[in-house]
């Protein structure tokens, strides 16, 4: 009993930012009680993201498991963990002039999912998983209906629908694991070699259930249905926080998973074939759903879901390089992401919500109009953005696996990754398209967008010095020791 | 003298940036500032001729560690600023610099958004100084992509009416084009191998390592000694097709081709002739520097299709552009005709073929950019293209007609001038290279020269219609007055006609670039495509 407190007590130390995250979660629910300023909690929310931060950027390489194999700290959930604050303190930034989100529960549903997206990334243990998506979905469902409209509202009650389903299918599927296995651990030696020696095609079901569940978080095809209905209903620093935090949460722990029931290539069922099919359906549906939107965040969403493809190449290769690519390629993706949200965000408090209605803001607002050029063009990979790169180092990883182990279907994922790419630029380009190019009148015709675009300038300029020095991103990144 | 060519490309940037801290009211200021920065290339670039020495193939060099990476058991991956030229490069970078000067000065009158308009130009202006100088392939591309951005947006804002499709479908098509070399480039630097790299694996992008078969890793895909093969061809012979095909969207070859002319209709004067003189040629340029020497044996075993390719291109772009009802349409299609020389010269690997390939690339990219002039100088006066609505114009602007004879008549590949050299040089070395290497059958070479024959037909006839007979205007031009040529567009139409007669009569100051670039080209792919095929 002793050695247990002990130990737990130990742990503590590896799980600082959780315990941050929690107080802060609490604070913040109290304090919405006493009629404070909105930016009082703005400030909490900022502080509590940066504090998170800078404590996981302080020991990033470490590795250790804490509470008894609950969770495991290691350099490759710390990374993500990074990325996810950086991502809410740029969505906290975000919300700054959006009126409807003063109150106080809005930051502390940010600093839940963030924690949720914390387990989430450190565990391996099947009821964990299970509880810390239910965090991040609970309290996205919350988020996604803060418009308080009735749009809104039908967007959410959509997202807590198939939210609901998809969570029930995926805990299905790990009672399965754990009848078929014995192990509530999918990181441990037992569950390994039973699924090894396992017969029962039944297993396979089960695998494919909790994966379809992984799916629905990442909104990945087929599962992604939910998508375009909330992005356009809820308001765009919470789609930006959406489209980040639990798709890469989401992705860390299907990551490890996958490794998992690969056993290292000696699976009977060939993984890498299925889910690069999966990428290949979530790169083309994406791509050519969103051509034909003409609401901004619906086309948004689409992209969004391309992008998860595009994401999964990283895993599919089965290699600790392209491991290392993922996190590239995550890195470049919120940065993109968050800096076409932003500018979308402040045209959207103006009122500017479809793409026709970008007509002539290009002569007026010319600096948010190029800035925004910039990350749509990241999103599509064309250098001189970081976008490019990330796009290089992903397709040099399948390039690789496909020379590693002559799967052709990895070569096949290559070509039509690269083909949408076309595809994609036809819808990125859209905007400035529109913006440039079509004669209109704009909603709002003078400048007061001049925060976006030094947040914009700022994120610009961290893409343009990825593309020209990657290494200072990737020198950081090769120091994490994969280990699963 | 050392970092000559980062100046002929920084001088633009810096161009471009500068005009976006001068106030757009300041017209004016913009226009001079885009002339000031071409000339100071045209400056450098005469530094350069003068310190050019013809024996020594690449020079100028200039080499900066651009980026390194560490990828673990993977080995090092590292491209480098690498820049230089040779004897088919420089001359391609004079005539850049010569057409953006003619540029500068036909867009002397651009009204709306003149700020916008060149600092677009000048960006423009770098990135195809850069493609024509880079010898690493990471920025090679890096320059090929970035002349999307400023080409869609001169096409889509200051473009003519159905502006916004030609945009678009020129951005589509060029980044379809783009997507295939990534495809190859990815392969490419995965499995070359800097041997300066002392002793661990340094993945690299450099061109002139990945000409060299001894500098791949053994057993990658795209090793030479070790054919993998996905369905039923080689992974180099798909390397080469991807590589063949993102070029020739380019180039333009037909099928294609179709981008060309809408982009060419709807494209104001300048962005026609930067598009028609320069941006078609780096189609050609990537075939001549990247596909062939990197993809020798692919190249020779596909020559037969390269060269019927071009020789569909030659009569295809022909007969389009006898049916052309739009002057600039036809002007565009004629284009395409003789880009089809260039693949044909170069399908043949003779040297005297590819010499003939580059003078083609240099003739066009002067005779296309006069052509434009002259379309454009009509349209600026009626905003009226089609061909049957004009009759005997000979009488009422004798400059303009006499412009227009020499600059179709060279077209058309009359002897004293350049374009006659070319087609002669590319035809000497498609019907030699049969008996010399047994690469295209001489009936090609007879097909074209019946292009030749339909090439003079379409130019002919359009000089009929438009400047003989009685003079008459139909159409909403019926009422304008038909001013004679004016000093500006003298300005720009007189220094071409003297250089495509200077290189028509006295045509061995450029042979004598080109010709040891030729050589050592031919000698490489026939010597490394033996080598390479030997192979089992």
């Amino acid at each position: 009993m002793q050695d247990q407190v002990n130990t737990i007590l130990q742990s503590f130390g590896w799980v600082i930012p959780e315990i941050i995250l929690c107080s802060a979660f609490l604070i913040i629910l109290v304090a919405g009680l006493f009629r404070l300023q909105r930016v009082v909690l703005l400030t909490l929310a900022l502080i509590t993201f940066a504090s998170v931060g800078a404590a996981i950027v302080t020991d990033l390489y470490t590795t250790s498991p804490t509470l008894f194999g609950m969770m495991h700290t290691d350099g490759v959930s710390s990374f993500v963990k990074m990325l996810i604050n950086i991502s809410a303190l740029l969505t906290c930034v975000l919300s700054i002039r959006n009126k409807g989100v003063h109150r106080s529960e809005y930051f502390a549903f940010l600093v839940a999912i963030v924690f949720g997206a914390h387990l989430l990334v450190m565990t391996t243990n099947f009821l964990l998983i299970f509880i810390s998506i239910e965090i991040i979905s609970i309290s996205s469902y919350v988020l996604a209906g803060y418009f308080f409209d009735k749009k809104s509202a039908e967007g959410s009650l959509k997202y807590f629908l198939f939210g609901s389903v998809s969570a029930a299918v995926m805990l299905y599927g790990f009672s399965f694991l754990y009848g078929f296995t014995g192990s509530i651990d999918f990181a441990t030696n037992e569950f390994v070699s039973s699924l090894a020696s396992s017969e029962n095609s039944l297993t396979y079901l089960a695998l494919f259930f909790v994966l379809a569940g992984f799916l629905f978080k990442i909104s990945s095809a087929p599962m992604h249905f939910w998508a375009p209905d909330v992005y356009e209903s809820a308001p765009a620093p919470v789609v930006a926080f959406l489209s980040t935090v639990p798709k890469l949460a989401g992705l860390t722990v299907l990551l490890k998973f996958l490794f998992t029931i690969n056993l290292g290539g000696q699976s009977p069922l060939d993984w890498q074939f299925y889910i690069t099919c999966v990428a290949i359906l979530t790169i083309t549906v994406g791509n050519f759903a969103a051509l034909k939107q003409t609401n901004v965040k619906r086309m948004m969403a689409y992209s969004s879901i391309a992008q998860s493809g595009f994401l999964m190449i990283g895993l599919i290769v089965f290699l600790p390089q392209g491991v290392e690519f993922f996190l590239f390629y995550a890195s470049v993706y919120v940065v993109s992401n968050f800096l076409v949200f932003a500018l979308i965000n402040s045209f959207e408090i103006s009122g500017t919500t479809t793409i026709a209605e970008y007509s002539g803001t290009g002569k007026i607002f010319v600096l948010t109009n190029v800035l925004l050029l910039v990350g749509l063009i990241s999103l599509t990979g064309l250098p001189p953005t970081a976008g490019f790169t990330a796009k290089l180092f992903v397709f040099s990883a399948l390039w690789a696996g496909f020379q590693q182990s002559g799967n052709t279907i990895l070569i096949t994922l290559l070509v039509v990754g690269l083909l949408n790419t076309v595809v994609s630029l036809f819808y990125y380009l859209r905007i400035p398209y529109y913006a440039f190019l079509k004669n209109g009148k704009p909603a709002i015709s003078h400048n007061i967008l001049s925060f976006e675009n030094l947040l914009g300038a700022i994120l610009v300029l961290v893409l343009l010095i990825l593309f020209f020095q990657p290494g200072l991103l990737m020198s950081w990144i090769n120091k994490i020791n994969f280990v699963l | 003298m050392q970092n000559i060519l980062s100046f002929l490309i920084l001088v633009p940037l810096l161009g471009s940036l500068a005009a976006l801290l001068i106030p757009s009211k300041k017209v004016s200021a913009f226009r001079w500032l885009a002339l000031g920065a071409v000339c100071v290339q045209l400056v450098l670039f005469v530094l350069l001729l003068r310190n050019y020495q013809p024996e020594i193939g690449l020079q100028f060099i200039e080499q900066r560690l651009w980026i390194s990476l560490d990828l673990g058991s993977w080995g090092v991956l590292k491209a480098d600023y690498l820049l230089g030229v040779d004897g088919m490069s420089l001359p391609l970078v004079g005539l850049s610099i010569f057409i953006m000067l003619i540029a500068c000065i036909s867009s002397w009158h651009t009204l709306s958004n003149v700020k916008g308009y060149f600092s677009l130009l000048l960006l423009l202006n770098a990135s195809i100084i850069g493609t024509f100088t880079a010898v690493d392939f990471l920025l090679f591309y890096l320059f090929f992509e970035f002349m999307l951005l400023p080409m869609f947006f001169l096409i889509g804002i200051w473009g003519g009416a159905r502006r916004e499709y030609a945009s678009i479908k020129f951005f589509l098509y060029t980044l379809l084009g783009s997507i295939l070399i990534l495809i190859v480039l990815i392969g490419l630097y995965l499995s070359v191998n800097d041997p300066s790299g002392a002793g661990g694996l340094v993945h690299t992008f450099n061109m002139i390592h990945m000409a060299n078969p001894a500098n791949y890793i053994s057993n990658t895909i795209l090793d030479p000694n070790n054919m993998i093969t996905i369905g039923p061809l080689s992974a180099r012979a798909w390397a080469f097709l991807f590589l063949f095909f993102g070029f020739a969207i380019k180039l333009p070859m037909v099928p294609l081709h179709t981008w060309l002319p809408d982009a060419h209709v709807d494209a104001s004067t300048p962005v026609s002739i930067i598009l028609a003189a320069l941006l078609l040629k780096i189609g050609a340029y990537g075939l001549l520097r990247i596909v062939y020497p990197i993809f020798p044996e692919a190249a020779v075993q596909f020559s037969t299709m390269v060269a019927v390719f071009g020789v569909v291109s030659i009569l295809y772009g022909a007969l389009a552009a006898m049916a052309s009802k739009d002057l600039k349409r036809m002007i565009a299609y004629s284009s395409v005709s003789h880009m089809g020389f260039v693949l044909l010269g170069l399908a043949s690997v003779t040297t005297e073929g590819v010499t003939g390939a580059v003078y083609q690339m240099l003739s066009h990219g002067i005779l296309s950019g006069m052509l434009f002039i002259l379309a454009g100088v009509l349209y600026d006066r009626t905003a009226d293209r089609s061909i049957r609505n004009y009759s005997g114009l000979a009488s009422k602007m004798p400059l303009y007609f006499v412009t227009v004879l020499i600059a179709f008549f060279a077209s058309l590949g009359l002897p004293a001038f350049s374009g006659f050299i070319a087609e002669v040089m590319v035809l000497l070395g498609a019907f030699k290279s049969n008996a010399h290497n047994g690469l295209i059958h001489e009936s090609l070479a007879v097909l074209a020269t019946i292009g030749l024959i339909f090439g003079a037909a379409y130019f002919l006839w359009a000089i009929q219609r438009m400047f003989f007979g009685p003079f008459d205007v139909k159409g909403v031009a019926k009422k304008l007055e038909l001013p004679d040529l004016d000093n500006r567009e003298l300005l720009m139409l007189i220094p071409p006609c003297i250089i495509t007669f200077i290189f028509g009569v006295y045509p061995q100051p450029l042979l004598d670039f080109i010709n040891p670039f030729a050589s050592d080209f031919v000698n490489h792919v026939i010597t490394q495509a033996k080598i390479l095929s030997a192979h089992p």
